[in-house]
């Protein structure tokens, strides 16, 4: 197989062709993910063989399935999805919808509708736990989704139980739907929320991979039994300017022009 | 029925350490054997059930057998997008438990009472929608959820009311129904599920009627249901849930298609418990008594 690199400006274009192509909304939901995506998939998540559905690999789970088109583009990279399914995004009878969809392989959970993936990653670390294995649950969340209660449910599970392999990503783009998450429903700081919560914790620049890949390694060489987070301070739209911090990307659809614009940053 | 319960989850726990019993915290003493035996296999994972219901997800992933249990005002109810989302969905072999259906928790007023699970579960693709009658039943009804191996609701009724049946049932090709009594052909048949079952058996006695019980309220085959229908001049659904989207609902649909018979269901109105008071006080609220009961049918069968 070939060396995978996951080049963040290669897989901000591949989401670009599918907003496109699908006509589709929340590009700046994916750009803020993207780097992390590319650590992650570059040099933390294994798949024996390349396979989604290794029955030995980590499991990611994208619970901000609003940034489903961040993971499709690393699932391209990978060759789990062909140029077909990139430029045929929402066609009729196409498989690859506008959320994570568990029955996509390479997806592991639906979600959407959010705060499902803290409890069902949750459930996985503990049945991982159970049988011995060692491998990792990496949970990608978004801040403005730590508004859903069931997340809090599945940390204080989480560090109940010791599940010393799950790490729960923060993307703390600091924006929601209908606008920045300081304003609808502070967060405060949310790196303290998870050390009271018994989480050992470390934020970092999220689009810088270097300090990203830096901090994920140092959370699992700690030896405490705590659960982890990585709170990742992002841009939403981060990657296209006119996109940056402007929260209309969370809706607006791209046209031939702003397509091209977008694309020349690239 | 409870022992009944206790004593089978016991049985195949015995049998299969991947089963994980999991509870929100509720079920006190009824898992002290369970405990005993297999501390392991017991997750209380707290007041927690949205939580509880995705973990159970996660754990079937990795093939586990979750048994969940709750109050059913919670398991399935509080929980239904988990279960929808996380579970039937990926058609994952997990049974919930709904324990204390309908009126048990009388004195408790609405958030405890619980009359829409059926409804609720019913309406997800891949559910199985079980609800036993009695210990036998009970029995017959877990043994099954367990061999389906996909997403099964069992509810869990007034629990102390005496056993219907006298010997084990088989449920495998039954297709929804038991047949309880033989009565008479031009009179309304009864298709009772849980906790109505004996009031159903006690009407068909006095009435001399056709009475069937109703196990599995989903899927609830379309040969058993027109079977029914055509041994009685009508047919009379009785249940401790909403008339709306339960057992009596099932039966509409199935002979409303295949074959017009008039149909009185009777459950619980479309309307919240307004009074604090026993069991039995807050059936005949709802006009689930016994005398209610054998008026409405009385009445229904003479027009």
């Amino acid at each position: 197989m070939k060396n995978l690199q996951f080049p963040a400006g290669e897989m901000r274009k591949t989401v670009l062709k599918m907003a496109f192509s699908g006509s589709t909304v929340h590009i700046g939901c994916a750009f803020s993910i993207i780097e992390l995506l590319c650590v992650l998939h570059r040099s933390y998540l294994s798949y024996p063989n390349n396979d989604p559905n290794a029955y030995e690999r980590d499991y990611l789970l994208l619970s901000k399935g609003h940034g489903v088109m961040a993971q499709y583009a690393v699932m391209h990279h990978r060759g789990w999805l062909n140029d077909e399914d990139i430029s045929n995004y929402f066609s009729d009878g196409s498989t690859l919808k506008g959320l994570s969809d568990s029955r996509i392989p390479g997806l592991e959970i639906t979600s959407g509708s959010l705060g499902h993936g803290v409890p069902i990653g949750v459930g996985i670390s503990h049945a991982l736990k159970r049988r011995g294995l060692n491998q990792k649950v990496y949970i990608l969340t978004g801040d403005g989704e730590l508004n859903e209660g069931t997340n809090w449910e599945g940390f204080m599970f989480a560090a109940h139980h010791r599940l010393d392999n799950l790490m729960v990503i923060v993307d703390q783009n600091s924006f929601q739907a209908m606008g920045s998450t300081a304003d609808i429903l502070d967060l405060g700081n949310i790196k303290n929320k998870f050390e009271s919560f018994g989480f050992d914790s470390v934020s970092v620049d999220g689009h810088n991979e270097n300090e990203i890949s830096q901090a994920i390694h140092n959370l699992w060489s700690l030896s405490s039994r705590r659960p982890k987070a990585l709170i990742a301070s992002t841009i939403k739209g981060k990657g296209v300017p006119f996109m940056e911090a402007d929260n209309t990307w969370h809706y607006r659809r791209l046209d031939e022009e702003t397509l091209g614009s977008a694309m020349s940053y690239l | 029925m409870r022992t009944a319960f206790s004593k089978t989850i016991v049985g195949l726990a015995t049998k299969n350490p991947d089963i994980v019993l999991m509870t929100g915290d509720h079920g006190y003493s009824l898992f002290d054997e369970f405990r005993r035996l297999f501390p392991e296999q017991f997750i209380n994972a707290g007041i927690a059930e949205q939580n509880m219901v995705g973990m159970a997800a996660g754990l079937a992933r990795l093939g586990y057998r979750p048994f969940v249990y709750g109050l059913s005002a919670f398991i399935p109810v509080k929980a239904v997008e988990q279960i929808k989302i996380d579970i039937a969905q990926d058609n994952l072999p997990v049974v919930l438990f709904g324990d204390g259906a309908g009126f048990v928790y009388s004195h408790l007023g609405t958030s405890h009472q619980s009359n829409e699970d059926v409804a609720c579960t019913r309406s997800l693709p891949s559910m199985t929608v079980l609800s036993p009658c009695d210990s036998v039943e009970m029995a017959a009804t877990i043994e099954y959820a367990y061999n389906l191996r996909s997403p099964v609701y069992l509810r869990m009724g007034k629990a102390d009311l005496g056993d219907v049946h006298i010997k084990p049932v088989l449920l495998d090709k039954c297709g929804g129904l038991l047949e309880l009594r033989r009565g008479r052909s031009s009179a309304p048949g009864l298709i009772a599920t849980g906790s109505m079952v004996m009031a159903a058996l006690e009407i068909g006695n006095l009435l001399n009627l056709n009475v069937w019980s109703a196990p599995i309220i989903k899927p609830l085959s379309k040969e058993s249901v027109l079977e029914a229908a055509s041994y009685s001049s009508s047919l009379v659904t009785i249940e401790e849930h909403s008339v709306y989207g339960g057992l009596g609902s099932a039966v509409s649909e199935i002979i409303s298609e295949f074959k017009p018979t008039r149909l009185l269901r009777l459950g619980v109105p479309d309307k919240f418990s307004l009074k604090c008071g026993s069991y039995s006080y807050l059936l005949k609220e709802h006009g689930l008594d016994v005398s209610s009961l054998i008026n409405k049918i009385t009445e229904f069968s003479s027009t």
